[in-house]
């Protein structure tokens, strides 16, 4: 069984991509398309990556990170943020929050499918 | 404490003179082994010893005191250890200084207009953050972009792909670029509505601005107008504004000629110019004080602005002068807004009868809307009046296919068109060129042309509006506002690449049909 990765991100066509990209490279992928859902699925059923949207609705991408990185279980949790190009006070604002790893939309899919292996391959163990 | 880097420059000199380092040690009464010290940079001096060198290597004291390279020195040492640049010590750096001065300056100099650029970049990035409206926006142009990258890369990456899926992922394709063009043309929408705004702060827009607010219209000096030629030329004039302008023209004749003997350039003005610019004179010194209460306007920021609008409510005033209100919009109506043969009642030229044709907002006794535009054969827009709908452009590159273009190849004959917009939108235009003045033997002559634009509602109400009666939206000339916005693509007359991506007409159609 490959890792766990969430995507959360209110997009379809973007969910759509990147779950067919992900799977195709042997990850069990699960969507959310709000930040309070991202946060409940954590909860529920921690994964070994969130790819988050910093734009996401209902919670915003940078409250689920803070909330996530205020949680003991999801403190360690790897989250790569999607964020639209030129708002780099948004990338500090996620970098000073505790996110892994940005990918600036609009991004290639084999450097995505690259970074994400990277990040798992970094990532310490999540769950106790 | 910095090192100043002259050995290298002593040591290059010295060769230069074709002197071994012991003959200029001999010269200066050093030993040969200090000498080599001093051009390695391993002593440092100054006083009797630096002069002696120079006056030996026949060189300026200042090019060895190096006062002007410390400075060069400790500002690229700031700049290296600012960028982390990494093996960058005091001697090195030093070293690249004292050897090429010249590269260090404009490496610094490079520095300071990158970190120029730096910060317009991150204060341009912040307006974008920092405006809720166009962060969505952009968030939205950027992730449709980012779905038709993706699905386009897996089409081409992964050759497994059943029928079905390949359809599916292309049909994505296609919709995420529906998409994407309507948020791009509600960001530029934004950005042109908001831009207006934005960009205030130069003295004719503002000026533009104001007019437009005011609707181009201003009781004030229409009344003042008014009060003045009553005062001039009794009651009759309001009656008949030929009879008034005979009158007018007597009356002025002395001022025309005090401002011929000022103004040599005057004389060969045309008739109708040489009785607008009598008439501004006038307006410009009886109206003084209503004029500047009237651009004492919080909209307008600088004394620049002020003076810019004050020189547009001048002109206003002469029009208002020469053209009654109402005994103009009368004229107007009867001759079914034919400027050609307004311009014979008023023997007045093309511009000036558009220019007030234009001014007639006064509520309740409203003439048909118009928009306005002056244009050299260059495309430098010098006059501009939008409507809502209608904008006209600030700058040069209104679309090509407009008569105002087409008019300068039959100077001084009306062109008239029914342009079908991209959006739908049907407009009347009316545009002339002509010369003006006599510009002198061998010159090229000053030319412009001027063009209206009324909805097609109106069209009725027009003259022109005959010869497109009936006629169906397929025969209609199919232009756009400006190249960069317009959705017509493959427009054989595009100039610009455009912004938004087209579900439109085909090339054949844009080509304008001139009546």
């Amino acid at each position: 069984m490959g890792a766990k990765i969430l995507i959360a991100e209110d997009e379809p066509f973007i969910v759509e991509s990147l779950s067919f990209l992900l799977q195709h490279e042997g990850y069990e992928v699960r969507a959310v398309g709000d930040g309070e859902e991202a946060l409940a699925e954590v909860a529920r059923q921690p994964p070994d990556l969130l790819i988050l949207d910093a734009m996401i609705p209902s919670a915003s991408g940078f409250d689920v990170l803070a909330r996530l990185r205020a949680q003991p279980r999801s403190k360690s949790l790897p989250v790569m943020v999607l964020t639209a190009k030129g708002q780099a006070a948004d990338r500090q604002r996620m970098m000073d929050l505790g996110a892994d790893d940005f990918v600036t939309k609009p991004y290639g899919n084999k450097d995505l499918v690259e970074r994400v292996a990277t990040l798992l391959k970094q990532a310490r163990p999540v769950r106790s | 404490m910095a090192r100043v880097p002259i050995g290298a420059r002593i040591s290059e000199r010295r060769r230069a003179l074709g002197l071994t380092q012991r003959a200029l040690a001999e010269k200066v009464a050093v030993s040969n082994a200090y000498m080599n010290l001093i051009e390695h940079d391993k002593r440092t001096i100054g006083g009797a010893l630096l002069a002696r060198i120079a006056k030996a290597l026949e060189m300026p004291l200042e090019d060895l005191s190096a006062v002007e390279d410390t400075r060069l020195y400790q500002e690229i040492l700031e700049l290296a250890r600012g960028m982390a640049v990494p093996g960058q010590d005091e001697d090195r750096i030093g070293g690249f200084v004292g050897r090429y001065p010249d590269w260090a300056k404009a490496f610094v100099t490079l520095h300071r207009s990158l970190q120029d650029a730096t910060e317009t970049a991150m204060a341009l990035s912040e307006r974008v953050s920092r405006d809720p409206s166009l962060r969505d926006l952009s968030h939205q142009i950027l992730t449709r972009i980012t779905s038709i990258r993706s699905f386009s890369e897996i089409l081409h990456d992964f050759d497994h792909l059943g029928d079905e899926e390949r359809q599916r992922f292309a049909s994505i394709i296609a919709a995420e670029s529906d998409s994407l063009g309507r948020s791009a043309r509600t960001m530029i929408d934004f950005l042109e509505a908001g831009g207006d705004q934005f960009q205030g702060s130069s003295p004719a827009q503002e000026v533009d601005d104001f007019l437009i607010d005011q609707r181009n219209y201003f009781p004030a000096l229409e009344e003042a107008a008014d009060d003045l030629r009553r005062k001039l030329t009794g009651d009759e004039a309001e009656k008949d504004p030929v009879l008034w302008l005979a009158a007018v023209d007597a009356d002025t004749r002395r001022r025309a000629l005090s401002v011929h003997l000022d103004n040599a350039e005057l004389s060969p003005l045309p008739e109708a110019s040489r009785r607008f610019l009598v008439a501004s004179h006038l307006a410009a010194e009886s109206f003084d004080s209503l004029l500047d209460s009237l651009v004492d306007d919080e909209r307008l920021t600088s004394e620049a602005a002020r003076q810019r609008c004050k020189d547009a409510l001048v002109r206003y005033a002469a029009a208002a002068l020469v053209f009654p209100y109402e005994a103009f919009r009368a004229a107007a109506e009867r001759a079914r807004y034919d400027v050609d043969r307004l311009t014979l009642a008023f023997s007045a030229s093309f511009e000036q009868i558009a220019h007030r044709l234009v001014t007639l907002r006064r509520p309740g006794a409203e003439g048909v809307p118009f928009a306005f535009l002056r244009s050299d054969p260059a495309g430098n827009i010098s006059k501009r009046f939008s409507l809502p709908g209608l904008r006209m452009p600030r700058h040069g590159g209104a679309c090509p296919l407009w008569p105002v273009y087409a008019a300068f190849s039959t100077p001084g004959r009306s062109v008239s068109q029914l342009a079908l917009m991209p959006d739908g939108a049907r407009y009347l235009f009316i545009a002339q060129a002509s010369s003006k003045g006599w510009s002198g033997q061998g010159q090229a002559p000053v030319q412009y042309s001027v063009m209206l634009g009324c909805e097609a509602v109106h069209m009725e109400r027009l003259s022109y509006g005959d010869s497109f009666a009936g006629r169906p939206d397929s025969l209609l000339a199919e232009v756009g506002f400006e190249c960069r916005s317009c959705r017509r693509i493959a427009c054989r007359q595009r100039a610009h690449e455009a912004l938004v991506p087209s579900r439109d007409l085909p090339a054949e159609r844009g080509m304008a049909l001139q009546a």
